[in-house]
């Protein structure tokens, strides 16, 4: 395995820590999925956020060394450093749900049984530069009214966008998650993915 | 396994407990800091002692199921995903350690916590709410409000929210959810009428 050189960069503890505890929190929503649907593309995003907490506690850790001027600093911030610690490891834990998936292990399907009732699946989606979802924001795309499902993160090379606004762009290449029924989740794919172009109403929808 | 046997359903109602607690815990943990409250940190911490004893029960249950020897890689990945619950749990109880260690909450934690995508809220139930003598399930509250009831505060005590729990005049919702939302609980659970 590779690890990432990790460099100091100025940006503010708040801001890591909000990351790293959102990030986490999806974490835990996909990995499940990906255990219940034995989704193994799900289970290497899972692993994939999971290096990028990693990468933000690193860098938490550098900025609350700088921040720290006197014993009362210290005190206050070393409780920080204890929250984010405790984050990364929920995601190490979560990303062992991952594993479970990646090493073929599997889960009992006695368990898939009840959260199937709960209908919803996420999964992942790469956009492909023919579809016609690029450059079109989502909230134009009204995925919600016209298929039932939403896009709750976006994987942009390295950036996750968790929660994307309704004016954000989709771009070729972005990686896609998205949430909501079996069905719905299947035209989302093949739309993003660019087999159907025929969509016409879409077109007119997204203007 | 017979996959409809007496022991199967046990099996996944401990496991779905044991996922359902853990992340409670995580956001109890976080309203600890948030609110600085002793209480609610105490709570997850015996949130945590519950979850060893449910994760040792859930272990058991799994072993004594009779599976066939096929089933053997299904039945490792359910003792995983009990593992993973417990160190989430555990990882909580560090989070509200911190608070029960009197290390005065940085403001860059209640400055991330509130511009979180949810906030965490208290309301007090009138005895003119509807919500009254109700339990959680017939009560509707996420689909009403769109916000989460997290914990019950019944007097002193904390409980978790199960659908049959039937809530009181006096007690205190704990709940998480977008801003938006709070406004709604408190109309539903304090009425000014």
């Amino acid at each position: 395995m590779k690890f990432e050189k990790i460099e100091y960069k100025p940006k503010p503890v708040r801001e890591l820590l909000l990351d790293m505890k959102n990030l986490s929190e999806l974490m835990i929503d996909l990995a499940y999925s990906a255990a219940l649907f034995n989704d193994k593309e799900l289970a290497e995003e899972v692993l994939e956020l999971e290096r990028r907490i990693d990468t933000l506690a690193y860098q938490l850790d550098m900025t609350i060394m700088i921040a720290a001027r006197d014993a009362e600093d210290a005190e206050a911030l070393a409780g920080v450093a204890k929250v984010a610690g405790a984050t990364d490891k929920i995601s190490d834990a979560v990303a062992d749900i991952a594993v479970i998936v990646k090493e073929g292990i599997g889960v009992h399907p006695i368990v898939m049984k009840i959260f199937e009732k709960a209908e919803e699946h996420i999964a992942r989606v790469k956009v492909n530069e023919k579809s016609i979802i690029v450059d079109k924001k989502i909230g134009r795309l009204n995925l919600a009214a016209r298929m039932g499902i939403n896009i709750i993160a976006i994987r942009r090379g390295k950036d996750w966008i968790v929660k994307p606004e309704d004016d954000e762009k989709i771009l070729h290449g972005d990686i896609l998650i998205a949430r909501g029924a079996a069905s719905g989740i299947k035209r989302f794919k093949e739309l993003a993915e660019g087999k159907n172009r025929e969509n016409g109403e879409l077109e007119n929808a997204a203007g | 396994m017979q996959q409809d046997s007496h022991r199967s359903f046990e099996i996944v109602e401990k496991f779905v407990e044991l996922k359902n607690t853990s992340e409670l815990m995580i956001d109890l943990a976080y309203s600890a800091l948030l609110l600085n409250s002793k209480e609610l940190a105490e709570e997850v911490q015996r949130l945590e002692e519950h979850m060893d004893k449910l994760h040792t029960e859930y272990e058991i249950s799994v072993l004594l199921s009779q599976f066939k020897e096929e089933e053997v890689k299904g039945i490792l990945g359910l003792i995983r995903l009990g593992i993973v619950t417990e160190e989430i749990a555990d990882a909580a109880a560090e989070i509200a350690e911190v608070v029960l260690r009197e290390i005065e909450p940085h403001p860059i934690m209640k400055l991330v916590i509130e511009e979180a995508d949810e906030t965490v809220t208290y309301t007090h139930v009138s005895e003119n709410s509807p919500l009254v003598g109700k339990t959680l399930r017939e009560a509707h509250i996420p689909e009403e409000t769109g916000m989460r009831v997290l914990a019950i505060k019944r007097g002193e005590k904390y409980i978790r929210p199960k659908p049959d729990l039937k809530i009181d005049a006096g007690d205190i919702l704990i709940a998480s959810g977008y801003a938006e939302g709070e406004e709604d609980l408190r109309k539903l659970a304090s009425p000014s009428s």
